[in-house]
């Protein structure tokens, strides 16, 4: 009998282990963000999405970020506005 | 007698078997893996000048951090020696330095491959080829270290086939695309001299790479005809963009620049003044697309070489594949400028079969990343 070692990091932690916000209960009266992933029709889709949830789901207001480079993080200063912000984040890619 | 060790893994009976756990467990490219049992991995580890836990590469979108330890394990998987494991470190390094902005070419549509020159001393210590067949199987450094950054996406970043790593369809180069730079036949200082390490060192380079186009020539000696061939191949609407482009030299290709005393600066700007296709020719292939109008350099790369600059106002999303009379004369070049071209030397002696490597993404592409091996 030999072991042989997991090569994945399914047993290890990230650096940083953020909790998951809770979700909201209701959209009526909420204020949405909307986080582009920086491809080039990722706010097309986004606002579709947004005025879906405008119609059906009572979603006040929209504020929008986008991330100038798909391959890049998205900016704290942008992470910041919408946690302050928005009662949830819708993002995506459109390509 | 069962492990004594609490390190995770599994323990199985007999090297086969540790195979097939392998593959049952996900860990593989598709070929077999080598057995990472503990005295394999601590000798690969040993070899390096990281401790276990020192961090070769964080992945910043998804916050993954690869460890000398993880990336010793996918060493040992992929058949390296104990003795590659510096320049896998290096080359870990290089492809997680932010600049190099992993996440894009490690799960795109693209598909690239991720390119790894070797230059300085070590190529020769460690026997990597850099003459006949370089890029294709035969040769264990080669084949190897290229492997495992492939490893450490599928097990470390989990970028799996149609999960996370989206390539529409891929490419060969993706299960290993690594090669030494024929020094001794280049005209030039060797690579990672050029882009300002000291002489004597060693060091990687990588690139996001899409799959190769062979640049034939056999007939000519005069270096801009010859060059006429490469700027060709790089101007096809196929791969047009405002990418870079990595060329590798043929051995027979280099003699002619050499003789004809070309500078690498000197070919790499022939190199891009005329590798351009008309912007017209551009919308004939539905190349130019309407978000290109809204982002600044783009706007500035299809128009750069007009005299009149950019129309005002910009195309509407309608106008877009409207030729203006004015089209057939804008120079659309490959890249923004000749630092966008890279150019290494490497091939057998006979031949005259050199290669174009196009940059991963219709955009702006990620980085030429050169890093000392340490």
């Amino acid at each position: 009998m030999v072991r042989i070692l997991d090569p994945t990091l399914r047993v290890e932690t990230t650096t940083a282990v953020s909790p998951r916000a809770p979700r909201p209960r209701a959209l009526t009266g909420a204020t949405l963000g909307l986080l582009a992933n920086g491809k080039s029709n990722g706010m097309a889709l986004l606002d579709r999405i947004a005025l879906h949830l405008q119609t059906h789901h009572g979603v006040a207001e929209i504020v929008r970020a986008a991330k100038t480079n798909a391959s890049a993080p998205v900016e704290d200063e942008d992470a910041e506005f919408l946690a302050k912000r928005c009662a949830a984040v819708v993002t995506a890619v459109g390509d | 007698m069962s492990a004594v060790t609490t390190r995770p893994g599994l323990d199985v009976d007999d090297p086969w078997s540790a195979i097939e756990a392998c593959y049952a467990r996900g860990w593989t490219d598709g070929l077999p893996v080598v057995p990472p049992t503990e005295a394999l991995v601590d000798a690969m580890v040993a070899a390096g000048s990281w401790p276990p836990d020192h961090v070769l590469l964080h992945e910043p979108v998804r916050d993954r951090v690869v460890t000398a330890e993880k990336a010793a394990i996918n060493s040992v998987m992929a058949g390296c020696r104990p003795e590659y494991f510096p320049v896998v470190g290096a080359a870990l390094q290089a492809i997680g330095d932010p600049s190099f902005m992993l996440h894009g070419p490690a799960t795109s549509t693209g598909g690239s491959a991720l390119m790894v020159i070797v230059n300085g001393p070590i190529a020769d210590r460690l026997a990597f080829n850099s003459k006949a067949n370089l890029f294709g199987p035969g040769t264990r450094a080669n084949a190897t270290i290229g492997r495992v950054l492939r490893l450490v996406l599928l097990n470390c970043l989990d970028c799996r086939p149609g999960v996370l790593d989206k390539s529409t369809q891929g490419w060969p180069g993706k299960y290993s695309l690594c090669f030494a730079e024929d020094e001794a036949q280049s005209p030039w200082e060797p690579l990672h001299v050029s882009r300002g390490l000291p002489r004597g060192s060693s060091a990687v380079t990588v690139y996001a790479a899409e799959s190769g186009h062979n640049v034939l020539s056999h007939g000519t000696s005069d270096p801009e005809r010859l060059l006429t061939c490469f700027a060709d191949a790089m101007s096809a609407l196929g791969s047009l963009s405002p990418g870079r482009s990595a060329i590798v030299f043929a051995p027979e290709h280099a003699m002619h620049l050499k003789r004809a005393g070309w500078s690498r600066r000197q070919t790499a700007e022939w190199l891009y003044a005329h590798t351009w296709r008309s912007l017209a020719d551009l919308k004939r292939g539905g190349k130019v697309e309407p978000a290109f109008y809204e982002n600044p350099s783009l706007v500035d790369w299809l128009y750069g070489d007009h005299p009149g600059g950019a129309p005002v106002p910009l195309p509407t999303s309608a106008e877009i594949g409207r030729i203006a009379h004015d089209d057939e004369s804008v120079r659309v070049h490959r890249g923004l400028g000749p630092d966008d071209i890279l150019l290494a030397v490497g091939g057998g002696e006979a031949g005259g079969h050199s290669a174009f490597f196009p940059s991963w993404s219709r955009g702006r592409s990620v980085p030429f990343v050169t890093k000392e091996v340490s």
